[in-house]
């Protein structure tokens, strides 16, 4: 006859088996870890570079903006009659 | 007979000089005594809406004698009536360059002007003066001599606009502010030239020519043919009014 306290024993041992199976790394678990590791290496690779597009996209964009951005207009010449006054104050007065 | 011939040029170059000599003592006279009477002015240089008007006088030459006598051959070209009264009469011309050239005529016994006229290279006319009517006798005035340009006013201008080539005979008196840039008075002792310096061009017209230099704009403005005003500016490389800024005067200095 099997003591109570025999049985209960028996299941830890299988316990403790279990657990330390799932402690050690099997050359399954190591490859999946690689995969996984992988695929988010790759992941975050591409999203860096998404981004280092879209900054680049932005820089290229303001720069073409600065560059091509018609240049703010110079007033319009002044009439003549400009001059004629800049010559009639100095050399005209008395006229 | 080479003796005869050399007396004669020396006679005719003494006729010359003494020519010179009577206009300026006239011109000088003209600073203390005037004729008065009738006037009639006529301005087509530069152009104004009204060109002809009446006075009671004619207007002040600003003239210095000494660029006067170094730019200009004078010659008494005969007598004539001006009001009524016997004048003798002057002209004045560029010795080089195709600057306006003058005729003065002289009172022969007040020895004051009754009337001059200023006319282009071309002949055209650009002011004239003369009185209709005068009066018993001459009026006393005070009209003060130009002051004298200041000394360095050209080395100056020539840093502030390198390559600025200024019409034969012309010479810088005197610099003023004008707005957010300057101007900067021009003469041969006779005719004046306004050259500014400015943030704005300025649309062409007779007697006035412009250029963009960097960041402003030079004007010429006077009484010469186009060519020559744009040729006086063609050269110029860069424009820095900075030397200028020490000769600058108040905006009501007389040149």
């Amino acid at each position: 006859m099997t003591h109570p306290t025999d049985r209960h024993t028996d299941d830890f041992d299988d316990l403790d088996t279990l657990l330390a199976q799932a402690r050690q790394l099997t050359p399954a678990d190591l490859s999946a870890a690689d995969r996984f590791l992988t695929r988010r290496r790759a992941a975050r690779s591409r999203s860096r570079a998404g981004w280092l597009t879209g900054a680049l996209a932005s820089a290229a964009l303001v720069a073409g903006l600065t560059v091509l951005r018609p240049a703010a207009p110079l007033p319009g010449p002044l009439p003549s009659s400009a001059a004629y006054d800049a010559y009639q104050s100095a050399w005209g007065a008395d006229w | 007979m080479t003796r005869s011939l050399t007396l004669l040029l020396l006679t005719l170059g003494t006729a010359h000089a003494g020519d010179l000599e009577d206009v300026q003592a006239a011109l000088k006279q003209a600073r203390t005594q005037v004729a008065r009477g009738q006037a009639e002015v006529t301005v087509l240089f530069p152009p104004r809406a009204t060109p002809t008007r009446a006075a009671a006088q004619l207007p002040a030459l600003t003239v210095r004698p000494a660029l006067l006598a170094k730019n200009f051959s004078v010659t008494r070209t005969g007598t004539e009536q001006v009001a009524g009264r016997d004048a003798a009469r002057f002209t004045l011309t560029p010795k080089v360059g195709d600057a306006a050239r003058w005729t003065l005529w002289v009172d022969l016994r007040w020895n004051v002007p009754l009337a001059f006229e200023e006319r282009g290279a071309d002949g055209t006319l650009a002011r004239r003066a003369a009185l209709t009517r005068v009066q018993s006798g001459t009026a006393r005035v005070t009209r003060p001599a130009p002051p004298a340009a200041p000394a360095g006013l050209r080395a100056a201008l020539t840093r502030a606009l390198p390559g600025l080539r200024l019409p034969p005979g012309f010479t810088p008196v005197g610099v003023q502010p004008r707005g957010q840039g300057l101007e900067v008075a021009l003469t041969d002792g006779l005719n004046g030239l306004t050259l500014v310096v400015a943030p704005q061009d300025v649309k062409a017209a007779p007697g006035v020519a412009s250029r963009r230099v960097g960041k402003v704009f030079v004007w010429l403005v006077g009484n010469l043919p186009q060519p020559t005003l744009q040729a006086a500016l063609a050269g110029v490389r860069s424009a820095t009014p900075d030397p200028l800024g020490t000769f600058s005067a108040s905006p009501d200095s007389n040149p």
